[in-house]
């Protein structure tokens, strides 16, 4: 035994001793085995780490671990968006309470949450618009008889807010006409005379065909971008919180209960629904504050300055003669200048650069933003919501906005921020789905009308041909019906209700109708694959349609990201192996080739073949090992560093992957073992062959000198 | 008297491409336990295919060679191995020792791969014979650190350290200059004496024949010659001291 060691450990001598020989040799060939080792460990720690935020971010904003849906359907379902923008075709399921029961009884189903995504467009109203329905409610009040001071003080503000805007409109107009000839005359007459002192000299004698003047040609004119398209998930807002507890109301409150209502979420309300100005102000500080950005070196950020300072309208737009006064003052005070014409201060105001955004930013809140409407539609306020149905025609619905929402950690992430909340029954409702309150009132219709049989199709045209809102006037107009038709009454009480927008709806309701999908949480994210085959095996035996697809798929491009990723360092690291493979057997090869003499000599003096294998396996081995070590200890002790520091989401979208601003990543053992088992194959494997040449040098190499 | 080499009509043809080479063409020759031979040719006469024939590197085509009794024809890659490692030495032309290893270690490494187990044995054992050598205080250098009659006495060393019963030495003086050769030849000559050695060198320097107690001329692939000298197998040459070799020598 103690002799088998000592030749082991000649051997390791001369196997060291020759690698120390051939230093350079020794150093490419351990550089680069030592940066493979680095690579895979700090990649491989990289793609787990966003792996693993990437589960905790889809899985905990809205798709959950496994989606549930139709298997009828025939596009996949895509939660989170798909690349098109496209709503996939998919079957709703109809009977939800049937599914929720089926699921929650597998053994793995921690939750279940009745879900369906869809898009609609969104009119917040503009400026000039609201200020005329403020005037116009005034101007009513006055013509019912109201003489109170208060009134009287409001209606000459409104008037005078008014009488502000036309003149920023024609203004406008002035500075368009110069750029280009363009501009309708029939406009620019029309902006003319709603800013002359005639008319509104003669408003007061006839004020309500003043005001149609101006709500019907100017407000058209003054439009700023007023529909906003939103993305909403329908659901039930209670199971959902409860289903995805990183959900925060960071505004107002969650919807209560059996009320119809609207969540925005934080992102959308921020990002489209604020205020252009204070946006842009907001995105200023976050780059600087929390990215390190400078307006001076960031295109992006030059950009939003330019957006800010020709935007000043949105603003302007929103003064009163007073505000615009107090605006004036307060801004000529702050930028010591004696400028009269506030678009020019404000412009000025807004010009930020590196040196005072934080200056401006603290003034723009402190001073200017209290006499604003900083949001678009506010927290309280009725939403109307526009979509198409499946059936392609128009629905609407007139919603409470309860507040607003976000997912903690994912504040800042446009992947997670983009999907706003609605209850399930108003959700069914804009995709055209039939609920238990409109089958009634269709079977009373049916009742009335002495309809027996109504075949499917002709249902359907039934169902939709009665639609609420304006475009019943347009739509329902050819066939009106007489006023004894129940249609009208149903049609006068929905009208109604939605004016009301935030009623109730009985619980009940939710579970019994139909959804696009469930998301379901489980209890061990071990047995996602088992689960998936589990939901699908209760299905054919509960004769539910039931399709399962992981969070990966149901997150479509986002969720195979990780996946890319891993597939992009996995051809890197092969790449760099392969270079190495190729690079140690060649400095292995050209060692050996030199040392032919020796290995003769000691094969003549009695070594065994085996001795020299041992002896060049061991040498690449030692190479591999040492130089494995090294640079996976570099990687660990950079992925603890960065553990401890995070690495920072260089933008908004990075922050989903990293599942919030920062990511900590990690570094396993087993990550570690197998960086260290890939370098020991990759450099026993590149030894194979020199040592095969190796083991054929003859003994008689030694002998032969000089011939 | 034993032969430690017997060997009967070998022949040895090499294949060069189609051409067929005849380095030996039957080669009749038996070599005595304790014999100081020189086997002496020109280049090309077949004397390194002889010499590699009698040291197991390399089997005959056709007839016997044997070599302490074995017929080497018969037998496989590792007991010709294992036969080189426990019977014959080798000294090389250009002392081919471990250049990463030290002076000791490479003396050692026969041993080493014998498996001799006690490390203090092969250590006494390495000492004994660099005393022999006149190396003593060389132990920790580099074959680097040392000239070529000091590298060539680590070789003999080396050579004999396992007890061999044939040493066989290639040109042992071909890379030295004269007077250390001939001191080379002095120490081998001694241990041949001492150690009841048999020694085979090759050489084609006349001077170093002339150690020979019996030289082997070789011409075209046959034993051309075998001439006895008048150095004897008991009559050896005055002993050279270990330390007189240092000083070069006749």
């Amino acid at each position: 035994m103690t002799s088998l060691l000592s030749t082991l450990r000649v051997i390791a001598e001369i196997a060291f001793r020759n690698l120390f020989a051939s230093r350079w040799k020794t150093l490419i060939v351990g550089g680069i085995i030592g940066f493979g080792a680095f690579l895979v460990v700090v990649g491989s720690s990289l793609v787990n780490g966003v792996d693993r935020s990437m589960r905790r971010s889809i899985t905990g904003s809205i798709a959950g671990h496994i989606q549930v849906y139709s298997n009828t359907s025939k596009d996949e379902l895509e939660i989170m968006g798909s690349m098109g923008g496209g709503t996939p075709d998919i079957d709703p399921l109809y009977e939800f309470e049937r599914v929720r029961s089926t699921l929650q009884a597998l053994p793995n189903v921690a939750q279940v949450v009745p879900m369906g995504v869809n898009a609609a467009l969104v009119s917040s109203g503009n400026t000039v618009d609201q200020t005329l329905s403020n005037l116009r409610s005034t101007v009513n009040a006055l013509s019912e008889g109201d003489r109170t001071p208060e009134t009287a003080k409001k209606y000459a503000a409104q008037k005078a807010h008014v009488q502000q805007m036309v003149k920023i409109l024609r203004r406008e107009m002035d500075n368009a006409k110069q750029v280009s000839a363009q501009s309708a005359t029939d406009d620019v007459e029309v902006v003319e005379r709603a800013a002359s002192d005639e008319f509104w000299a003669g408003f007061e004698s006839n004020r309500f065909e003043h005001l149609e003047l101006l709500e019907n040609r100017i407000a058209p004119l003054a439009s700023d971008a007023d529909l906003l398209q939103l993305r909403y998930v329908g659901t039930d807002p209670q199971a959902f919180a409860r289903a995805f507890d990183r959900l925060e109301v960071v505004d107002g409150e969650m919807i209560p209960p059996g009320k119809r209502g609207f969540l925005f979420s934080k992102y959308v309300y921020e990002e489209q629904v604020k205020l252009k100005t204070a946006r842009g102000l907001d995105k200023l500080k976050n780059a600087i504050d929390e990215r390190s950005k400078k307006i001076a070196e960031d295109p992006d950020l030059q950009r939003i300055v330019r957006e800010n300072t020709t935007g000043v309208r949105e603003l302007l737009l929103q003064l009163d003669a007073i505000r615009t006064d107090l605006f004036r003052s307060k801004l000529q005070a702050f930028l010591r200048s004696d400028e009269a014409d506030l678009s020019k201060l404000l412009a000025t105001f807004l010009t930020t650069n590196d040196a005072n955004i934080h200056e401006r930013y603290a003034f723009f809140y402190r001073e200017l933003a209290p006499h604003l409407e900083l949001y678009r539609v506010r927290i309280g306020d009725n939403l109307m919501v526009k979509t198409f149905t499946q059936s392609g025609y128009v629905q609407s619905a007139n919603l409470k906005v309860y507040g607003t929402y976000t997912f903690k950690g994912l504040e800042r992430s446009p992947q997670a921020g983009l999907v706003n909340m609605m209850d399930l029954v108003s959700f069914r409702e804009l995709y055209g789905f039939m609920t238990a309150e409109r089958a009634q009132e269709i079977a009373t219709i049916r009742a009335s009308s002495g309809a027996k049989e109504v075949s499917r199709e002709n249902a359907e045209a039934e169902l939709f041909g009665e639609r609420p809102g304006e475009e019943d006037a347009a739509v329902g107009g050819g066939a009106a019906p007489a006023e004894t038709d129940p249609l009208a009454e149903l049609r006068g009480k929905r009208a109604r209700q939605q004016v009301l927008g935030g009623a109730s709806f009985d619980p009940a309701e939710l579970e019994q109708g139909v959804v696009i999908s469930a998301a379901v949480l489980v209890k061990d994210e071990r047995k996602i694959a088992e689960t998936i085959r589990a939901i699908e095996d209760a299905g054919k035996r509960q004769g539910l349609p039931l399709k399962a697809i992981t969070w990966q798929k149901a997150a479509g491009i986002i969720g195979q990201f990780a996946t890319l990723m891993r597939a992009v360092l996995l051809s890197t690291v092969l790449i760099i192996f392969v270079v190495a493979l190729v690079v140690i057997n060649n400095a292995l090869v050209m060692a050996t080739l030199e040392r032919v003499r020796e290995i003769g000599t000691l094969r003549a003096v009695g070594a065994q073949r085996r001795f020299i294998l041992a002896m060049l396996v061991l040498e690449s081995v030692v190479i591999g090992l040492a130089s494995g070590a090294v640079g996976a200890l570099v990687g660990t002790v950079l992925l603890l560093v960065l553990g401890k520091v995070g690495i920072p989401a260089a933008n908004e979208q990075m922050s989903f992957f990293f599942s919030g601003p920062r990511l900590f990543p990690s570094v396993t053992p087993a990550e570690i073992a197998f960086s260290l088992a890939t370098v020991l194959i990759v450099s026993m494997i590149s030894s194979i062959y020199p040592a095969w040449l190796a083991m054929r040098v003859s003994p008689r190499e030694a002998m032969q000198s000089e011939d | 008297m034993t032969s430690i080499v017997s060997i009967r009509e070998a022949t040895k043809d090499y294949h060069l491409g189609k051409v067929i080479v005849k380095a030996l063409r039957g080669v009749n020759l038996e070599v005595e336990e304790g014999e100081f031979l020189s086997i002496a040719g020109p280049s090309g006469s077949g004397k390194t295919t002889l010499l590699n024939l009698i040291g197991c590197v390399d089997t005959p085509t056709a007839g016997t060679v044997q070599v302490a009794g074995r017929d080497i024809g018969q037998l496989s890659e590792r007991q010709l191995t294992d036969l080189r490692l426990h019977t014959i030495g080798f000294i090389f032309q250009s002392f081919n020792l471990v250049n990463v290893l030290d002076v000791f270690r490479n003396v050692e490494l026969p041993l080493l791969l014998q498996r001799v187990p006690s490390a203090a044995a092969r250590k006494q054992r390495v000492v004994e014979l660099l005393t022999r050598v006149g190396l003593a205080d060389y132990i920790k250098h580099r074959p680097s650190e040392l000239s070529g009659g000091q590298r060539q006495r680590v070789a003999i060393a080396r050579a004999l350290v396992t007890r061999p019963r044939l040493v066989l030495a290639d040109e042992p003086t071909a890379n030295l200059d004269s007077v250390t050769g001939e001191n080379i030849l002095d120490l081998m000559r001694e241990l041949n004496q001492t150690e009841q050695t048999t020694f085979i060198f090759s050489t084609h320097d006349a001077r170093v024949m002339a150690h020979a107690s019996k030289i082997v001329r070789i011409a075209d692939g046959r034993v051309a010659e075998i001439a006895e000298t008048g150095n004897g197998l008991g009559d050896a040459r005055p002993s050279a001291q270990p330390g007189a070799a240092h000083n070069g020598g006749h």
